[in-house]
């Protein structure tokens, strides 16, 4: 059943930020990318990990033309799994390499500077 | 057991009558050079890599009337082969590999000399031998060579020192990939600087040896994976000629379990590795490959879609080839389509041999 809770002040989220919100069975984080908000679960597709604790950053992608053959994409909306390093995009929810492998995503809304997530 | 017909034989080794031969092929200023003998290596098939009852006069397998007998003639009544892939050794590593290069040269002109042009029932189709160690001279080859009729794929060493995913090979690649000739990647003979044969260093006896060296396919495979080369060239395609599939499944799981990990290193490894399999991929049967038991053999090629990417082929002459009856026996328990694909379409459509299948 989904239900609309009070998460935080937005002031208390910044830009590169995480709240881990403790609803259900594993908990829901909410991350400010670059000013917008997003809710994806704490529970990575692969062995359950609790993915919201891994590291924020980017990815990569191919750029044959450059020396080093990578270009580093996505800053801020990538999360990687603690335990396994699976790659995932917080705006979507998908896994980088195998976007199937998905996790669940949740509404955000903000009203007067308080941020509220429904999960 | 129900006829098998038609086959595409995809692996047979053609010999010089005699060791020496070989140098009337090569260019005068090499003519006088040191080479090693075919058989000439550390591992030997206790007597003799070829099997015995070939050995005579002349070396096993170096008569096209005699190979022609038993390939196409003497098959039995269930069955009818309608090519074969002639894919002569050369003479290893050498180090100086100028020469090398024209040592496949010379394997070259011999095999369009002996058998490709004298052979007017055009059953025999052949392969560009080129010295990998030698990139420029190896592009070079395929560019003199390709657009002969009979010539249907290029031939480089299992015995490599570098894996050939590596990017001072991919002009090679991709001058085969242009030409629409399959790479096709297959045990040496003679003797060269090569690393040590298997994974667990040099094996101290031969069945050491002949069970795991067709195992290193694997490092070229994943290189050419890994490092974006099939990527890169879409119309790329490998044959694996000692077999070595019934390892694959297990190898390819590794892959892609590491490429969800950090697939960030290597982005241009776009889709899972074992997803390259049925673009790229292709091995020829071993009498080595897979479970001791048939009745597991069905179980064994479900996984990884194998019976996609497998093509009969005999080994003649070596001393462990198979026959197509005794394939078949090993492969009873596929259904039809599975062993079509094995006996003969998966070589038809990688070669281009449309007629008589």
């Amino acid at each position: 059943m989904l239900e609309r809770r009070w998460v935080c002040s937005l002031d208390e989220l910044p830009p590169g930020s995480m709240k881990l919100v403790d609803v259900g069975k594993f908990g829901v984080g909410v991350f400010n990318v670059r000013g917008v908000l997003y809710a994806i679960a704490n529970y990575c597709s692969h062995e359950g990990a609790p993915l919201c604790m891994g590291l924020i950053g980017g990815t990569t992608e191919s750029a044959p033309e450059s020396p080093g053959g990578i270009r580093r994409v996505r800053d801020g909306q990538i999360i990687r799994c603690p335990w396994h390093n699976w790659e995932f995009d917080i705006t979507t929810g998908q896994n980088v390499a195998d976007p199937r492998r998905r996790v669940h995503t949740y509404q955000i809304d903000v009203s007067d500077g308080e941020v509220y997530l429904t999960a | 057991m129900s006829p098998i017909t038609p086959i595409i034989d995809t692996c047979v080794q053609p010999h010089f009558r005699y060791n020496a031969e070989i140098r009337r092929y090569l260019p005068p200023a090499h003519q006088l050079r040191s080479i090693p003998d075919v058989e000439q290596q550390w591992y030997q098939a206790p007597g003799g890599d070829y099997r015995q009852d070939l050995y005579g006069e002349h070396y096993p397998g170096s008569d096209p009337e005699t190979v022609s007998r038993h390939l196409f003639d003497d098959t039995g009544s269930h069955t009818r082969v309608a090519y074969a892939i002639l894919n002569p050794l050369t003479r290893g590593n050498i180090a100086d590999y100028l020469l090398n290069t024209q040592i496949c040269a010379a394997v070259n002109d011999w095999l369009l000399d002996r058998w490709l042009e004298p052979d007017t029932t055009n059953r025999f189709r052949g392969t560009i031998r080129v010295n990998p160690e030698d990139p420029k001279g190896a592009v070079a080859e395929i560019e003199r060579l390709a657009a002969h009729p009979k010539l249907v794929q290029v031939g480089v060493p299992m015995q490599s020192r570098e894996p050939y995913g590596k990017p001072v090979f991919e002009p090679i690649w991709e001058a085969a990939a242009a030409h629409g000739l399959p790479v096709a990647v297959h045990i040496n003979g003679g003797n060269g600087v090569d690393h040590p044969p298997t994974f667990a260093g040099h094996a101290h006896t031969y069945p050491g040896y002949a069970a795991f060296m067709p195992l290193n396919y694997f490092v070229h495979l994943a290189t050419l994976i890994v490092e974006g080369v099939f990527g890169r060239h879409p119309d790329l395609k490998f044959v694996f000629a000692d077999g070595g599939y019934d390892i694959l499944t297990p190898l390819m799981w590794r892959l892609d379990t590491f490429w969800l990990s950090m697939r960030d290193q290597t982005p241009w490894v776009d889709r899972y590795p074992s997803e390259y399999l049925p673009g790229h991929v292709r091995f020829c049967w071993s009498a080595f490959d897979g479970p001791m038991q048939a009745g597991d053999m069905r179980r064994w090629l479900d996984f990884t879609a194998k019976s996609d990417l497998l093509m009969y082929g005999s080994s003649y002459p070596h001393w462990s080839m198979s026959t197509p009856e005794v394939a078949a026996s090993d492969l009873r328990g596929l259904d039809e389509a599975q062993r079509d694909n094995v006996f003969w379409r998966n070589a038809s459509e990688l070669y281009g041999l449309k007629e008589r299948v």
